[in-house]
């Protein structure tokens, strides 16, 4: 069984757990005591993971870290649509990839506010909360013209991908960081949308979605 | 914008400073309440839209379509809420494609030429930190190009129209021409948010691509606007004063009184729904109806000046007309026959708040549901409740014939919840009952609606099967006991401090409205509950049907309509 | 105490104060940021000419802008040696004070934000309990029973529990749950509140458990998962400083002790982190 160096709190954690509650794969949730213990920063972790960060999964002995690096190696193995992550299309293919790297942004705006917020860790505040901003105008154009073209995903497929599940718990726990969603409608109808996924788990922060 | 208002979801608005939560029912009806919880403040925007209820996360408290009033309180599930608990909603008007709202609207909305003779497309919003009066006057500078002409570089544009906080702009490229009507809503002190419309839906395959011009040069102007307002002093955010709740509901909820027909409706549809049945569907023509809750009825004024009481059928959410149903009684002492002969659609009659003395708990892991002919009103609607609410119920109807039945389509509906028992004897009847509570499992509820005999067999064959008083609830439309009120005795009324003689042939209830108390009540037969109150001393001859024994035994509640004292002297806490 | 570093100077903002505190040797030290001293430099205790009161509880230390009483109020179950003391974490959240405390006073929204952990559908009703202020001018709920899913580890289904809540201080708050491995003793867990700001604060989890099966960290990461899905609801509270008017909200009867609460911040005289009732 797949093994999850995991936290509660972790956002990037909750994407693993997440992709694999969505895709029926059973996996072991490893708890590392991240905060206050700073286990992660360990000499017993580093051996796992020498940068010293979560989430890293144990597949069966192959380690891989980095969570979407993970979310990519997730679906690519376990997903057997084809859909999370649609290497049968190149278009779709590189447009999965364009977001992934969209939510590499978003770790590092929106979930660094919340980091700062909750746990005090030493960021620019007003920076982060900047950037988060000027990344969900962006987002909040793109699904707008996605409404409008019948689609709802941030690629251009049907189906969400790796990608709308990489952004999401970074956008859906922004409050925490202090960056209000209000003037976002398009982004809040995706986090409903998203939340309806079949499979959908949350973690502590987020509330599941009403009745479709 | 109605395009941000897709079923089954929320939408957080703010307007002048204060927050809105807009949200859209099954029934289309668009509801712009205050985004805050009356019970503790949470933001209704984090809330759940069902459909026909919004539900407060925090607590689970529910609150119904139109009139935003409280219709469950999850923590006293054994309690109606009172009627009085209701956010704070503000009107709300769908034109241009655009919802319409505010604190104190007042006159009408404009009326937009161009798009009233037009054809309005919606443009992307587009949200702006810096104030509306900026926003709008930058907006007289917009350029744009028409659709069809998006290739050009240069288009002559003219300001057709100018207000406050709009402009309409035509964009002219040789013969082909644009109009475009921009509103600027104030979101707070520092932020605006660009509505638009063209006045002329652009052909197919241009749709999109005219939408990106628009969004582009928009965003453009967005952060020419932003660059000049972030070089001045950021202005006060607004406070949007909050509006306090009655004095009444700030100490602990009480039910609400008085008797009176506040409601003019009218029997918008009336139709046979079974054997001697007939079901009337009443519509408001003044303000909007009441919230209701499943188990509740009303008193209905008759022309023949008789009022009676019936519950409402409705599920939840229905709340833009009352459904009731009415058998035609053999001997009908003027009720019954009246609607079912006289009263007829179109007519207007008046009705009392909607009032609930019994109350549906949600928090039972099973609700048995026993209904006995036109007693299947009230059950109905907590089964399309429960059925809502997917909690565990059955439905059992007791009836004559398939024939009998009222309301087959809300039963079909309701589908395997319903166990219809039909043509059976009162033997048979109690057998079937027998088996059907033949054991009790903690923290299940049953709820009986029917015939006086009936009623009670079914709470003997409880009691019996070990089914305790509190979990059985039931409700009679009529007191067929013969009411004793030969004697004479004493009220003190503990609040009032005030002694006053019940003379025999005098209810307690008439003499404490002779002496200026008021008091509600509705049937004035001991069946429906609502003039109960409660006793600080004294013995009580219960002469009720609402009461179950147990309350009956503790003493500490009575129904002033009928029930009188065994003892020379009751202290009321009135 | 257990998350600072020994001699190195830290900060923390007390009402909107910022406050540098240290330790040496061992004793822990506070003074306004004024002494020249920055965050991560070595202790110069001589360079602190003006120190804030301090004193060590519970394993917290505790410092005051003011002149406080001498002691703080007691939890006498800390010093029980058969009981481990657990700090479970400082957490962060855009509200105030009085806001989370009167959260964490609440059984009825363990079903909705709790869910399947502290509460669930549709075990909702909240039973009357009695609310009382001590001869100490503490509030004290007891009687509180509120039916909880998988209450145990060894239990199978769900169960009323017992609670008694406790609030010997504005922005301090205990709670009194029965003990899974000994019927006769309760399991104490609190929430201590440092106002950062009127609409800002930094909370800390405290427990003090009966329980030699769970390691610290399964604790803390049970009791770090409940403070978390109460965040949410706490910042999207409005207005976010506790309003004392009683019309401003909506009570039941559910609510006795918020209630008692309210009227107990108003007739100490709290200002800070509430609206003052007019």
């Amino acid at each position: 069984m797949i093994k999850l160096y995991d936290y509660v709190l972790s956002v990037n954690c909750y994407k693993q757990r997440l992709m694999m509650d969505i895709l029926g794969v059973e996996y072991e949730s490893i708890p590392i005591d991240f905060y206050p213990g700073l286990e992660h920063k360990g000499d017993a972790f580093k051996k796992i993971n020498p940068l010293g960060h979560i989430p890293v999964i144990d597949d069966d002995g192959f380690i891989l870290r980095d969570a979407h690096a993970i979310l990519v190696y997730l679906a690519a193995k376990y997903d057997t649509s084809g859909l999370w992550y649609p290497t049968a299309d190149p278009e779709l293919i590189g447009e999965t990839a364009q977001w992934m790297l969209f939510a590499e942004g978003t770790t590092n705006t929106a979930s660094a506010a919340r980091l700062h917020v909750n746990l005090g860790y030493d960021f620019d505040i007003d920076a982060v909360r900047d950037g988060a901003h000027k990344l969900f105008r962006v987002l909040e154009e793109h699904l707008w013209f996605r409404e409008q073209e019948g689609l709802g995903w941030v690629c251009s497929g049907a189906h969400p991908t790796i990608a709308d599940l990489a952004i999401f718990p970074d956008v859906i726990l922004s409050e925490e960081g202090g960056i209000s969603r209000l003037e976002y409608p398009a982004i809040k109808r995706w986090t409903d949308r998203f939340k309806r996924t079949p499979g959908f788990s949350i973690m502590p922060g987020i509330f599941p979605a009403g009745p479709g | 914008m109605t395009q941000d208002l897709p079923q089954r979801h929320v939408f957080q608005g703010k307007l002048l400073g204060r927050e809105l939560a807009v949200w859209r029912a099954e029934d289309e009806f668009v509801n712009v309440w205050e985004n805050r919880c009356l019970h503790r403040g949470v933001r209704l925007s984090i809330g759940i839209n069902d459909g026909r209820e919004l539900r407060c996360q925090y607590h689970g408290w529910r609150y119904a379509n139109r009139t935003a009033g409280c219709t469950y309180i999850p923590a006293h599930p054994a309690d109606a809420p009172a009627q009085t608990i209701c956010n704070r909603t503000f009107p709300a008007i769908e034109r241009y494609g655009l919802v319409w709202s505010g604190e104190d609207p007042s006159g009408e909305l404009p009326n937009i030429t161009v798009l009233d003779e037009g054809n309005p497309f919606g443009l992307r919003s587009i949200s702006v930190n810096a104030p509306a009066a900026q926003v709008a006057t930058h907006l007289l500078e917009y350029r744009f190009l028409p659709p069809g002409e998006l290739g050009e570089e240069v288009a002559i544009v003219s300001v057709d129209q100018q207000n406050d906080l709009s402009v309409t702009l035509t964009s002219v490229v040789g013969v082909v021409s644009s109009t475009a009507v921009f509103f600027v809503q104030p979101v707070d002190a520092g932020i605006s948010v660009i509505r638009g419309m063209l006045s002329e839906v652009p052909a197919d395959e241009t749709r999109i691509a005219v939408l990106r011009h628009h969004s582009t040069e928009l965003s453009r102007l967005r952060d020419r606007v932003e660059a000049e307002a972030a070089s001045q002093p950021p202005p006060e955010p607004m406070v949007a004063a909050i509006e306090q709740v009655s004095v009444k509901l700030s100490t602990f909820p009480k039910r609400s009184e008085g008797h009176r027909a506040q409601h003019r409706v009218q029997v918008i549809r009336k139709w046979s729904s079974g054997e001697g049945i007939m079901a009337f569907e009443l519509e408001s023509i003044g303000a909007p109806l009441p919230t209701y809750q499943p188990g509740a009825h009303i008193d209905l004024h008759l022309p023949n000046g008789l009022v009676r009481q019936y519950s409402l059928t409705n599920g939840p959410g229905e709340g833009s007309v009352y459904r009731i149903g009415v058998k035609k009684e053999p001997n009908s002492r003027g009720g019954s026959s009246c609607l079912h002969e006289t009263v007829r659609e179109g007519d207007v009659l008046a009705i009392s708040e909607p009032r609930n003395n019994f109350p549906l708990r949600r928090d039972a892991v099973k609700t048995i549901l026993i209904a006995g002919g036109i007693g299947i009103t009230p059950l109905l609607a907590m089964a399309q409740t429960l059925s809502r609410d997917r909690l565990d119920y059955e439905l059992h109807y007791f009836a004559q014939s398939d024939d009998h039945l009222a309301f087959g389509s809300i039963l079909d509906e309701l589908g395997a919840g319903v166990v219809r028992h039909l043509g059976l004897s009162p033997d048979e009847t109690g057998a079937a009952l027998g088996t059907l509570l033949r054991t009790y499992e903690p923290s299940s509820h049953m709820y009986v609606c029917g015939p006086g005999p009936m009623l009670g067999a079914t709470r003997k064959i409880a009691t019996e099967a070990g089914w305790p008083d509190e979990a059985v609830h039931f409700e009679y439309f009529k007191n067929t006991n013969e009411v004793d009120d030969s004697r004479t005795f004493e009220v003190s009324l503990a609040r009032s401090a005030l002694t006053l003689q019940v003379p025999g042939g005098t209810s307690i209830l008439e003499v404490l409205r002779e002496h200026g108390v008021p008091m509600p009540s509705s049937c004035e037969q001991g069946a429906c509950g609502t003039c109960s109150v409660n006793v600080l001393d004294g013995e009580v001859d219960h002469q009720d049907v609402y009461l179950n024994d147990t309350e009956k035994k503790t003493g500490d509640r009575m129904m002033t309509c009928v029930s009188r004292a065994k003892s020379d002297r009751l202290v009321l806490d009135v | 105490m257990e998350e600072m570093r020994s001699g190195i100077v830290e900060e923390a903002t007390l009402l909107g104060t910022l406050v540098h505190f240290s330790t040496h040797a061992g004793d822990p030290m506070a003074w306004r940021a004024e002494s020249g001293m920055r965050v991560g430099d070595r202790l110069e205790p001589a360079a602190v000419t003006n120190p804030l009161p301090v004193l060590v509880a519970y394993g917290y230390v505790w410092t005051s802008l003011g002149v406080p009483p001498k002691q703080i109020f007691e939890i006498p179950e800390y010093a029980e040696p058969d009981r481990r003391n657990i700090h479970a974490a400082t957490i962060g959240v855009s509200c105030s004070a009085p806001r989370a405390v009167e959260n964490f006073l609440d059984m009825g929204h363990f079903p909705f934000v709790h869910t399947g952990i502290l509460g669930i559908e549709p075990h909702t009703e909240v039973a009357e309990y009695d609310v009382q202020i001590d001869e100490k001018n503490e509030i004290w709920a007891t009687e509180c029973v509120f039916y909880q899913p998988l209450a145990a580890a060894t239990s199978q289904g769900g169960q009323m529990t017992d609670y008694v809540y406790r609030v010997p201080h504005p922005f301090c708050v205990l709670l009194y749950k029965s003990c899974p491995l000994d019927a006769n003793r309760k399991d104490v867990i609190g929430l201590f509140v440092r106002s950062v700001a009127e609409d800002h604060i930094e909370a800390s989890m405290f427990l003090s458990l009966i329980d030699d099966e769970s390691s610290d960290s399964a604790i803390r990461r049970f009791q770090q998962t409940i403070f978390a899905q109460d965040k949410p609801i706490l910042e999207n509270q409005f207005p976010k400083l506790l309003p004392l008017d009683p019309r401003i909200e909506t009570p039941i009867r559910a609510d006795s002790v918020a209630i008692t609460y309210r009227r107990w911040l108003s007739d100490l005289g709290v200002t800070y982190g509430v609206i003052p009732a007019a």
